[in-house]
């Protein structure tokens, strides 16, 4: 009888241990399956229109906050729609390139609008491309579509010269002459070329090659050339891109602002990096110090502007005649 | 002990972690969205767009092949090089013609010897006599009236002449204060005694068709059949200039390809960029004459005729008359 009774006693005890033991577990796992039941969203129910702000240079830090933003907006569910508001002069044809296709790839998904709030030129139109309208002020700027590259003619003349002064394993490691400069420009020049044709070539009034002159446009004119769709400002583009989704119904819906984007340092034409690309092949030596420091040879810009050198410029005539 | 003394505690166990569980999310998933969990993985289709492909991307530069060849059948010519007037080459630009030329057994002279009576020296014509032919590459300075005297008898006597200029253009000079100054042609005062000036413009053209990679390497081809362009379908002259005829008397060679416009006007139109007047040439043009552009199309076939033009010439020794006193040449 004693027996018995401890032995329910005892079976009791273990249950409760049993019950207790698997309720802590199951409190620690809770939020776990919580989390990855709940979208990823601070949503209330209501589908969103995020807002993306670039007011910086295409160049690699602002486009890589800028490709976060948007792929935040393609994985998240809750976002119907996208409105980049932009002011951008360009930068670097290689970011430029990334943020193009990052905002290509979100035009796949989802209806995705511009809004030129300063300049969206030469690397930043190749950003605004792909959107399904584009918005100005009269006092945009938008076009310039075309690469330069940042090397004096006269750096051109010296990198041959120095080219001497080091030991290289090819006739073509470390070299640039004039026509390798334009071919390659001209290639990138192509695909920035065609990528605009293609998603605005019906939109345009302008031939390619007209479109390659590179010539940039304030609002009325760019509305009127077709690099523009609509005038208006930050809420027309948010109530348009709204009214392209079918997620979207009776005005129902939240504005999400991405924190805006400005330039990780230096100047907002030409970031960090483009002073050094001023020299082409520029071998640096430091005497006293056991390294040499090289430097990237060519950077291509699609860009809105000139370089910025170092040296004030002093312009003279030469009136021999 | 049996064994549902431990499987009957596992089951409860067990049960208690699954309804907890189940539950959580039975209640997050009412309270969210209703949505599963977020699709992390993205559709990449459309990413490698046809403007992005080599086909439609790559561009080439115009073949380099080809070679300056100079007839070297004829007598032997001695051949001046004007450097007395500011002239902007630097003599490697000219070592390819320099090569040719001597290889067919004629002399090129960058500077005459003060025996042969220099430049600068009052007797100008002394000089000229001594040679067949001058070349004059982007003079800067300008010809005084007796050296454009001696200069038109040279080439009325059947000496011959060819004259290389460049548009107005700004120059940096170099060095760690770079310097920006504008550059202008020199010779228009003797260009115009032979019906022709260097136009005060630059050229340019924007139709890939007609450039070579790029607006400022205008493609241009020639106007007529001449012994200067015998040979020649397409030049690449990096940013020309073009020739204005003030006369009736010269004729034009070789003109800028069509969609050619002027740099500050834009003024459309194939624009002449090298012109004939008997003994006389002027091209609105010296890149053609650099390593990168010198094999480009029929660049070295340009070339070669000019250089046969230069040595085909029929001059007597005593032209151009005067100038040993001081009543000649530049004493005039």
């Amino acid at each position: 009888m004693v027996d018995r009774t401890d032995s329910a006693r005892t079976t009791t005890v273990l249950y409760v241990i049993v019950v207790v033991v698997a309720v802590l577990i199951g409190t620690v796992l809770a939020p776990v399956v919580w989390s990855a039941t709940q979208s990823s969203s601070d949503n209330s129910g209501d589908p969103t229109v995020s807002v993306v702000t670039l007011r910086a240079g295409t160049d690699p830090g602002p486009v890589n906050d800028v490709k976060e933003d948007l792929r935040e907006a393609r994985t998240n569910d809750s976002i119907e729609a996208v409105v980049l508001r932009i002011d951008s002069p360009g930068g670097a044809v290689a970011s430029s390139e990334e943020l193009y296709l990052a905002m290509n790839q979100t035009a796949r998904q989802m209806p995705v609008v511009a809004y030129v709030e300063g300049t969206a030129a030469s690397g930043g139109y190749y950003g605004i491309a792909p959107a399904d309208r584009i918005y100005v002020k009269p006092s945009s700027t938008v076009g310039s579509i075309g690469v330069i590259v940042s090397a004096p003619l006269s750096a051109l003349e010296q990198a041959e010269a120095e080219s001497k002064t080091y030991l290289r394993t090819g006739p073509d490691k470390a070299t640039y002459d004039k026509d390798q400069f334009r071919e390659e420009m001209e290639t990138l020049h192509n695909a920035f070329l065609d990528t605009i044709m293609k998603h605005r070539g019906d939109e345009l009034e302008l031939s390619r090659e007209e479109v390659g002159h590179g010539d940039a446009y304030l609002g009325p004119t760019a509305l009127q050339n077709g690099f523009a769709d609509e005038a208006g400002d930050l809420d027309s583009a948010i109530s348009y891109a709204a009214s392209q989704t079918d997620a979207i119904e009776d005005g129902q819906y939240n504005v999400h602002y991405e924190e805006p984007i400005s330039p990780s340092g230096g100047a907002i034409l030409l970031s960090e990096g483009a002073e050094k690309t001023d020299g082409n092949i520029v071998y640096v030596d430091k005497s006293g110090e056991g390294t040499t420091e090289f430097q990237r040879p060519v950077t291509y810009y699609a860009v809105w502007g000139v370089p910025v050198t170092e040296d004030a410029q002093e312009v003279s005539t030469n009136e021999s005649e | 002990m049996k064994a549902s003394d431990v499987l009957k505690p596992l089951g409860v166990f067990v049960v208690v972690i699954a309804v907890i569980l189940a539950g959580t999310a039975v209640v997050s998933t009412l309270s969210g969205a209703g949505s599963g969990a977020p699709s992390d993985g993205e559709d990449i289709q459309g990413q490698s767009p046809d403007a992005f492909q080599p086909g439609n991307a790559i561009v080439t530069s115009a073949p380099e092949d080809g070679d300056i060849s100079v007839d070297g059948s004829g007598e032997e010519k001695r051949i001046l090089v004007d450097s007395s007037h500011g002239n902007q080459y630097s003599q490697s630009d000219l070592a390819a013609i320099e090569e040719a030329l001597v290889q067919a057994g004629h002399e090129i002279d960058f500077a005459p010897s003060s025996e042969d009576g220099g430049f600068g020296e009052s007797n100008y014509n002394a000089t000229l006599r001594q040679y067949d032919a001058v070349l004059i590459v982007q003079p800067t300075g300008s010809f005084s009236d007796a050296e454009i005297a001696g200069l038109t008898e040279f080439a009325d006597g059947g000496g011959r002449i060819v004259v290389l200029g460049e548009p107005p253009q700004l120059q940096v000079s170099g060095g760690l204060t770079a310097q920006v100054s504008e550059v202008r042609f020199g010779a228009q005062g003797l260009t115009e005694e032979f019906g022709l000036r260097l136009g005060s413009d630059g050229l340019y053209n924007a139709d890939d068709d007609w450039n070579d990679n790029n607006y400022e390497s205008v493609v241009a081809s020639p106007d007529g059949d001449s012994s200067l362009t015998e040979g020649v379908d397409n030049v690449t002259l990096d940013s020309p200039g073009y020739v204005v005829q003030t006369g009736d008397d010269a004729s034009v060679r070789v003109r800028a390809g069509p969609g050619t416009k002027t740099l500050e006007r834009r003024q459309a139109g194939q624009h002449p960029v090298a012109a004939q007047n008997d003994n006389f040439v002027l091209v609105a043009d010296t890149s053609f004459l650099k390593s990168s552009e010198r094999y480009d199309m029929d660049n070295e076939q340009f070339i070669s005729n000019l250089l046969d033009f230069l040595v085909s010439g029929d001059k007597d020794d005593d032209v151009p008359s005067g100038g040993d006193g001081g009543g000649g040449g530049l004493g005039e």
